[in-house]
C-alpha cells in the first residue's frame, strides 16, 4: 500500500489505481465523466482536476483519473485552482448540452446534472445556439441515442471494447462535430447492450424499455439477485409504486459480476409484471377450483396427502435456500425424495457472465440434497404418481402448463404464482414471487446471492417458506399415508 | 534575398536537379551518415554533438534535440524494438518550410532521419507526410527506393552493422496528427487522438515501444552538425537558440516564401529587407511570429528578434517561425474568426474544454465580426480561453486555440470594442457585409 496524504489526512491507498479511485475510496467526493472504475481511464472529459503536489516542485492541478498515486503525495481536491477548473470545464461541457432534464429519462442519476446542481452556476454564459443533432437515434432494439445529450465521454466505446469484447461503437467525425456512432448505422448486437445505458454518465444512451417509464427519484430499489442464470448478478430491482417493476440494473460485486449484466437477466423485470395472480389460495370444490384462503386450501392439501401414500415432490429451481429447507422437510414428512426441474442450458452461454444455466439456485439445491430432473423427467414421475407435490415460481410453466393440466391420474398440490387449471389439480396455493420474497441463492461459484423483498406480494399471499411449513406441521400433527 | 548571412540548410536545395540520388551526393549529401559508419563515431558521440551544438527543435515548441535523444532508453536494459517518426504532417496555418525540404532535398532530409536513428538505435524510421503534400511525399518516396537501391537505406548500410529500414505514411489531412501522440495513433491505424502523457513516447510511443518524433527541419540540420562540429553550428544564431532557422513568410508583403536565416534576425529585418516590404506601401498593422497558434504582436514589436527567449517575453511564441504578416487594412477580429474557426474545424473532440470552447470561441469572433457582439463578449473570449489553457487538456490544441485569442485582445481590445459599438465591422463600407463563414459543421 501507499501513504498519501488527501485533504490533510493520511490515508493508504492501491498503488495500482488511480488518484480518483484512491479519493473515491477514502470520501473525496471528485466528480467523473469519462473515468469509469471498470473502464481502461482515457483523461478526456477533464473534470476530475484536483491539486497534487509532490516533492519540492510546485502543486499542481491534474486530472485525477491518469494520475498514479505516489507515496507522500500531497492531495487536495477542494484547493480553489482544482475547483476553478471544474467548474471552468462543467461551463463548456453545458454549452451544447440541451438541458432537457425535465423529459430526460436519466434526470435523478445523472452525474452532469448532480454535479451541475452542486457547482454549477445558476445562468449560463452562452447565447450562442446549441448544437442541433439526432435527438432518438435508434442503435438496435436495446439502445436509443440522444446525441444532443452526448458528453463524448467514450464510455461507451470502450465498455464495448473492453468488457463484452465486441468493439460496436466509435466516436465519429472532429471536434465539435462528433458523434457516437457505429459502424455504417448498423444495429448494435450482443447481449451486454444494456450496460451502454448504466455506463452513459448523461441521458444519451437510454433503454428503449425504459424510456418515459418512471422519473427515476420515484422508483423504490432493493438489493436482490438476478434469477436468470447461475451466475446470480447482484442486482437492484426498481419499482414504480409498490407496483410495477420497472427494471432491474447490475449492483457492483466484485466477486460475481463487478459493474454489469447481460440483456436477458436485465430484461427479465418484464416477466414480474403480470397482471394476473393466484391470491391467496384455490382449492377444488363442487364448482371447480375456487377461491379460499391459505389455511383452507392447507387443510385440504393435507387431507389429499393423507389420502394417497408415494407423493411426488417437485421444486422450482428458483428455490431460496430457505425455502428449499422448508421443502425438503415437507419432502421428509411425506416420506419423499426432493427434487427440482432443472430446464435445459439456453444459447446464450458467453465467456463474460451468462453461464447458459437457468437454475439460478442449482448449486444451493444439489447441496441440500435436492435431485435435479429434466422437465420430461419431472413430468413422467408425477404423472405415475397417485398424488404430487409442486413448489416454488414457474414450476408448472417449467414442466408444461398444458401438459400437466391434462393429466388426470394424480392429484396435484401447487405452490406456484399461477393457479393449475385441470383435472388434476387439487389445491393451489398462491405464492410471492421473486422480488416479493427474501432469501438466498449460491452461485455456480458458491457465492450467496441475497434477495430482498422490493414490492408486497398479492394481498393474503404468505411466504412460501411458512406455507410449507404450515403444510408439514399439518401432517405432522395427523399422520401420512405411507 | 539577402546574403549577409551564411547558410548551409537549403544550398543544395537550390541545385537544378537536388532530389536525386546522383546529384544530390554530388554536392554532400549522406556524406555524414558515411563519416559515421566508416569513422565508428559512436551512438552517444552523436548525441553528445548535437547537444553541444545547442540544436532545437524545429517542430514549434523548441526543445533541446540531443536531450529528447537521450531519453530514449538504454537498448541494453530495455530491448525492445524503437522507432523514429518523423512529423513531416506540417499542417500550422502560415507554416510552409519542411515543404521545401521534402521537395527540393529529399535526400538531405533521409540522411538527417537516420542519423537520428543510428544515434537512437532504432532500426525503422516512419515518415509521416502530410496528406496534401503529393509532390513532397513523393519526392521522398523515390529517394527512399534510391537510397535502398544503394545501400543507404536497409540491412548493413554501407557495409556496416547499422541496419535501418524506413516507411513512408500519408495523413488524411487532420491537423491533430502533427501532435506527435495524434501521429502516433494515427501511424497505428487509429483515429488521430492525442494520448494523455505520462507515460512518455520515449518509453511508451508506437505500439507501445520506445519512440522519438522528430520534424523534418530538425533531423535535416544533424548532418550538417555531424560534417562540420558543434562550434560551427553555434557560430550561428544566439546563445540560446543556434543554427540557422528556415523563416516562412505570408501575408502583405512584397516577397512571401520561405527564406534561411540565423535565428536573431530581427522581424523587422525579415520584412523589409528580405521580403521587401509591406506591399502596396501599406503600413504594417500586426504579424503572427510563428504560425497561428502564437498569439499576434502588434507593428510596435516588429523589432523582436526571431529567436526563442526574445519573442517569449513579448508573451508569444516562436513556434515554427512561420511569420503571417497583416497589413493596416486587416481586421483583427475578421483574422480571428478565420483563426477560430481553424481550430474549431481541428479540434480532435477528445476534451471537454477544447471541443465545446474551439466552437464557443469561433462563435463569439463571428458574432463581433458580423456586428452581433456585446461589450461583454470581449471579457468572455478571455475567461473562456483562460478555462481551456494552459495545460488543462490532453494535448496543446485547445491552448494553441486560447493563446492566439488572449493575444489579440490584450493588444487589440479598441478594435473588438468598436465592432460592437458600430455593429459591424469598421474596415467595411457601412452597409455591406462580409460573407458569414458557416460554422465548422
Amino acid at each position: 500500500m501507499t501513504k498519501i496524504i488527501l485533504n490533510g489526512r493520511e490515508v493508504d491507498v492501491d498503488p495500482k489505481q488511480p488518484l480518483i479511485h484512491a479519493c473515491h475510496a477514502h470520501g473525496a467526493d471528485v466528480p467523473m465523466y469519462c473515468y469509469h472504475p471498470g473502464l481502461t481511464p482515457v483523461g478526456s472529459c477533464r473534470i476530475c482536476q484536483v491539486e497534487v503536489k509532490q516533492g519540492e516542485a510546485p502543486a499542481r492541478v491534474v486530472v485525477a483519473c491518469r494520475t498514479p498515486v505516489a507515496e507522500g503525495m500531497i492531495v487536495e481536491t477542494e484547493a480553489p485552482r482544482a475547483h476553478e477548473t471544474r467548474r471552468e470545464c462543467l461551463e463548456f461541457l453545458l454549452k451544447n448540452h440541451p438541458l432537457d432534464c425535465p423529459i430526460c429519462d436519466k434526470a435523478g442519476e445523472c452525474d452532469l446534472q448532480d454535479y451541475a446542481f452542486a457547482e454549477g452556476q445558476g445562468e449560463g454564459r452562452s447565447n450562442e445556439p446549441r448544437r442541433k443533432l439526432d435527438k432518438r437515434k435508434s442503435l438496435g432494439e436495446v439502445i436509443v441515442l440522444d446525441e444532443e445529450r452526448c458528453i463524448l465521454c467514450s464510455r461507451c466505446v470502450r465498455f464495448m471494447e473492453e468488457i463484452p469484447k465486441t468493439p460496436q461503437l466509435t466516436i465519429a467525425d472532429l471536434g465539435s462535430r462528433s458523434t457516437i456512432s457505429t459502424f455504417m448505422d448498423q444495429p448494435l448486437r450482443g447481449n451486454y447492450q444494456g450496460n451502454l445505458a448504466d455506463v452513459c454518465p448523461v441521458g444519451a444512451l437510454t433503454l428503449k424499455q425504459f424510456r418515459f417509464q418512471a422519473r427515476v427519484w420515484n422508483l423504490k430499489k432493493s438489493l436482490s439477485t438476478c434469477g436468470e442464470c447461475s451466475r446470480g448478478c447482484a442486482i437492484s430491482v426498481e419499482v414504480l409504486r409498490n407496483k410495477d417493476v420497472k427494471r432491474f440494473r447490475p449492483r457492483y460485486d466484485p466477486a460475481v459480476n463487478q459493474w454489469w449484466m447481460c440483456d436477458s437477466g436485465r430484461f427479465s423485470s418484464a416477466r414480474h409484471n403480470a397482471e394476473e395472480r393466484l391470491a391467496p389460495a384455490a382449492r377444488r370444490g363442487a364448482q371447480g377450483l375456487e377461491i379460499c384462503s391459505v389455511d383452507e386450501a392447507l387443510a385440504q392439501a393435507a387431507d389429499t396427502l393423507r389420502a394417497r401414500a408415494n407423493a411426488v415432490c417437485i421444486g422450482s429451481p428458483f428455490l431460496t435456500l430457505e425455502e428449499a429447507k422448508a421443502f425438503a422437510a415437507l419432502c421428509g414428512t411425506l416420506g419423499a425424495k426432493p427434487a427440482f426441474v432443472s430446464p435445459p442450458a439456453t444459447a446464450l452461454k458467453d465467456e463474460l457472465l451468462n453461464t447458459g444455466d437457468p437454475c439460478p439456485n442449482r448449486r444451493g439445491l444439489l447441496e441440500l440434497g435436492f435431485e435435479a430432473l429434466e422437465p420430461a423427467e419431472a413430468f413422467a414421475r408425477l404423472a405415475a404418481a397417485a398424488v404430487g407435490v409442486l413448489a416454488g415460481e414457474r414450476v408448472i410453466e417449467l414442466q408444461g402448463r398444458g401438459e400437466l393440466a391434462a393429466l388426470e391420474g394424480p392429484r396435484l398440490i401447487c405452490f406456484d404464482t399461477h393457479g393449475l387449471e385441470g383435472a388434476g389439480a387439487d389445491v393451489c396455493v398462491g405464492i410471492p414471487e421473486q422480488v416479493e420474497k427474501s432469501g438466498s441463492w449460491v452461485n455456480l461459484d458458491g457465492h450467496v446471492g441475497k434477495l430482498t423483498i422490493a414490492r408486497a406480494a398479492p394481498a393474503g399471499v404468505e411466504p412460501l417458506t411458512r406455507t410449507l411449513a404450515s403444510l408439514a406441521s399439518l401432517l405432522a400433527t395427523s399422520g401420512v399415508a405411507r | 534575398m539577402s546574403t549577409k548571412y551564411p547558410t548551409y540548410l537549403l544550398d543544395r536545395a537550390k541545385i537544378e536537379g537536388a532530389h536525386t540520388l546522383a546529384v544530390a551526393q554530388k554536392h554532400g549529401a549522406w556524406e555524414a551518415l558515411r563519416k559515421i559508419l566508416k569513422d565508428g563515431i559512436g551512438f552517444a558521440q552523436v548525441i553528445q554533438l548535437v547537444k553541444d551544438s545547442g540544436l532545437r527543435g524545429r517542430g514549434g515548441a523548441g526543445f533541446p534535440t540531443g536531450m529528447k535523444w537521450s531519453f530514449m532508453p538504454d537498448p541494453v536494459k530495455d530491448p525492445r524494438p524503437r522507432y523514429v517518426a518523423i512529423n513531416a504532417d506540417e499542417s500550422e496555418p502560415g507554416t510552409c518550410k519542411d515543404r521545401v525540404i521534402m521537395e527540393l532535398d529529399p535526400h538531405g532530409f533521409l540522411e538527417g532521419a537516420l542519423i537520428a536513428a543510428y544515434a537512437m538505435r532504432a532500426q525503422v524510421v516512419y515518415v509521416y507526410v502530410r496528406g496534401e503534400y503529393r509532390l513532397p511525399y513523393k519526392r521522398v518516396a523515390d529517394a527512399v527506393a534510391e537510397a535502398r537501391k544503394a545501400g543507404l537505406i536497409g540491412k548493413n548500410i554501407l557495409g556496416s552493422d547499422f541496419s535501418c529500414e524506413v516507411y513512408m505514411h500519408q495523413g488524411a489531412g487532420a491537423y491533430i496528427c502533427g501532435e506527435e501522440t495524434g501521429l502516433m495513433e494515427s501511424l497505428e491505424g487509429k483515429r488521430g487522438h492525442p494520448r494523455p502523457k505520462p507515460p512518455f513516447p520515449a518509453m511508451f510511443g508506437l505500439w507501445g515501444q520506445p519512440t522519438t518524433v522528430n520534424n523534418v527541419e530538425t533531423v535535416f540540420n544533424a548532418p550538417f552538425i555531424v560534417l562540420r562540429g558543434a562550434e560551427w553550428f553555434k557560430s550561428m544564431g544566439t546563445k540560446g537558440s543556434t543554427g540557422n532557422l528556415l523563416v516562412g513568410v505570408s501575408g502583405h508583403v512584397n516577397k512571401p516564401g520561405v527564406y534561411e536565416l540565423p535565428f536573431g534576425v530581427s522581424c523587422r529585418e525579415i520584412l523589409e529587407d528580405v521580403c521587401g516590404g509591406m506591399w502596396k506601401h501599406k503600413q504594417l498593422k500586426s504579424f503572427f511570429p510563428g504560425g497561428s497558434s502564437t498569439g499576434v504582436l502588434p507593428a510596435s514589436l516588429i523589432d523582436t528578434p526571431m529567436e526563442h527567449d526574445a519573442i517569449k517575453n513579448t508573451g508569444s511564441m516562436l513556434g515554427t517561425a512561420a511569420m503571417i504578416v497583416m497589413d493596416e487594412d486587416t481586421c483583427m477580429v475578421r483574422a480571428h474568426e478565420i483563426v477560430a474557426r481553424f481550430y474549431e474545424h481541428e479540434s480532435c473532440g477528445q476534451c471537454s474544454q477544447c471541443r465545446e470552447g474551439t466552437q464557443w470561441l469561433h462563435q463569439i469572433f463571428q458574432r463581433i465580426e458580423h456586428g452581433h457582439g456585446r461589450l461583454e463578449d470581449i471579457d468572455m473570449l478571455v475567461t473562456l480561453s483562460k478555462g481551456m489553457a494552459p495545460g488543462k487538456t490532453i494535448c496543446a490544441l485547445s491552448d494553441a486555440a486560447a493563446i492566439p485569442t488572449l493575444a489579440v485582445i490584450k493588444h487589440f481590445r479598441g478594435e473588438f470594442e468598436e465592432h460592437v459599438k458600430l455593429a459591424r465591422c469598421p474596415f467595411l463600407p457601412a452597409g455591406t457585409q462580409r460573407p458569414v463563414f458557416a460554422g465548422a459543421h
